[in-house]
């Protein structure tokens, strides 16, 4: 069992998506402990491979890497998990897209990525993504978090309004908001009444699973 | 003046530019590789690089007026010649990095983009070097670029710079919140004469006092 989740936390520092595919599979083939082997092997992984990154030892497309092995790893192993105990919801729903008028995607996309990767569900809208439509499909899904991208001074002010549209329908107590993109900053979320700020995918998997600070 | 358009050439990505924006997050470049993924990744940017010259049509289209012809704003005023230009790698390469995205291939979808930003990076360099020739020919220098939304420039003048130069020619519009169309485009301006003063600008950020500028390029 232990060297199992060496070898699951290894294939996701080395991008292996065949191999951490397999393990899954195998996970299952042996009928192994799956909450047990998310945590203590493939979590690991994806867990290393953000310090990594945090800590400037790899490079951008080899973080995406990390994030699709764990991704196919997740995809075989998600199912078993829905019928263990405490395996549902586990971390959380994360409603995600860019900002109305804005139609920058890469980053978003890396940040829902990364959050996926790390076992949130994720909605990702998109980009250019009206106020209301983050409100409606939070409220539609039950998400616990709403991350809104803004690359633009000119359109940052749309976080602003998700956060007005989620206190006028009385969600803003069920739903946390995190807000990042270029022009962004922790002072920015602050002075919008946001949860939290996240500068990049690794930070926005922090912020989310509360280890900020 | 006429605008003058530039067509039909050919541009190499910037290579610092993709570095960068691939990088490390200590600003290191993509060097040396850390891990074993470093045969996928270096696959994906040579597939990636491979895939964006049919993907990539460089434009630029310029227009030297007096700085005062950039209505409202107040950068210009005082100068006597500047060249105003909009460059765009066109909307191929950006369609092709979202449906990447919808099929799920992030890998390849985020390596492409990155070409794509510094491809566009190219194309300014590029419609730049031709205004520094003319200028120089006329025995003119020219300031660095600056560019809508970098430094001190507001982004909201980009809607100013785009009436004095008619970019629709070359296909990059503006929304209504002063983003270019296509994505992959890049805007500036250069001051022309014997004397330039000097622009805040991308190129300058190392002279730049806002440290925290989040586009700020330089450590």
């Amino acid at each position: 069992m232990k060297e199992h989740l060496g070898s699951c936390r290894q294939a996701i520092i080395d991008g292996d998506a065949e191999k951490s595919e397999e393990l899954a599979k195998l996970t299952l083939e042996k009928g192994m402990p799956v909450l047990e082997v998310i945590d203590r092997g493939f979590v690991e992984g994806i867990r290393e491979v953000g310090r990594l990154w945090e800590e400037g030892e790899l490079f951008l497309p080899e973080l995406v890497i990390g994030a699709d092995a764990m991704k196919k790893a997740m995809a075989v192993l998600r199912p078993a998990l829905e019928s263990v105990e405490g395996g549902q919801d586990r971390l959380g729903h994360v409603v995600i897209g860019t900002i109305e008028g804005d139609i920058h995607d890469i980053g978003k996309t890396l940040v829902a990525t990364m959050l996926a990767a790390n076992g949130f569900e994720v909605t990702d809208l998109g980009a250019d993504v009206p106020v209301a439509k983050f409100v409606e499909t939070a409220a539609e899904k039950g998400a616990d978090w709403i991350a809104i991208s803004a690359l633009l001074t000119t359109t940052m002010p749309g976080q602003k309004r998700v956060i007005e549209r989620l206190e006028a329908k009385s969600l803003r107590g069920d739903v946390k908001v995190m807000v990042g993109g270029a022009p962004c900053s922790e002072e920015w979320a602050s002075e919008i009444g946001a949860d939290g700020y996240a500068g990049d995918a690794v930070a926005a998997v922090a912020l989310v699973k509360g280890q900020t600070g | 003046m006429e605008p003058v358009i530039l067509e039909g050439f050919d541009i190499e990505p910037d290579s610092d530019e993709l570095s960068r924006l691939l990088g490390r997050k200590n600003g290191e470049g993509i060097g040396a590789p850390a891990a074993a993924a470093v045969g996928k990744v270096s696959k994906a940017l040579d597939a990636a690089l491979e895939e964006s010259k049919d993907l990539i049509v460089p434009k630029a289209i310029c227009v030297t007026a007096a700085g005062a012809d950039l209505h409202g704003s107040e950068m210009f005023t005082d100068l006597e010649k500047v060249a105003f230009c909009v460059c765009t790698i066109g909307p191929a390469l950006e369609e092709r990095v979202t449906v990447l995205s919808r099929d799920g291939d992030i890998l390849a979808a985020v390596v492409l983009d990155a070409i794509g930003s510094a491809a566009a990076e190219a194309v300014a360099r590029y419609a730049n070097d031709r205004i520094d020739e003319v200028a120089a020919a006329e025995g003119l220098k020219t300031s660095c670029r600056a560019s809508p939304g970098y430094g001190d420039w507001d982004v909201k003048e980009q809607k100013a710079l785009f009436t004095l130069v008619p970019a629709g020619r070359i296909g990059v519009t503006l929304t209504a919140n002063s983003m270019m169309v296509p994505r992959k485009s890049v805007s500036f301006a250069v001051h022309i004469a014997e004397d330039p003063v000097r622009l805040r600008s991308e190129s300058s950020c190392r002279n730049c006092d806002m440290e925290t500028c989040p586009y700020r390029l330089i450590e």
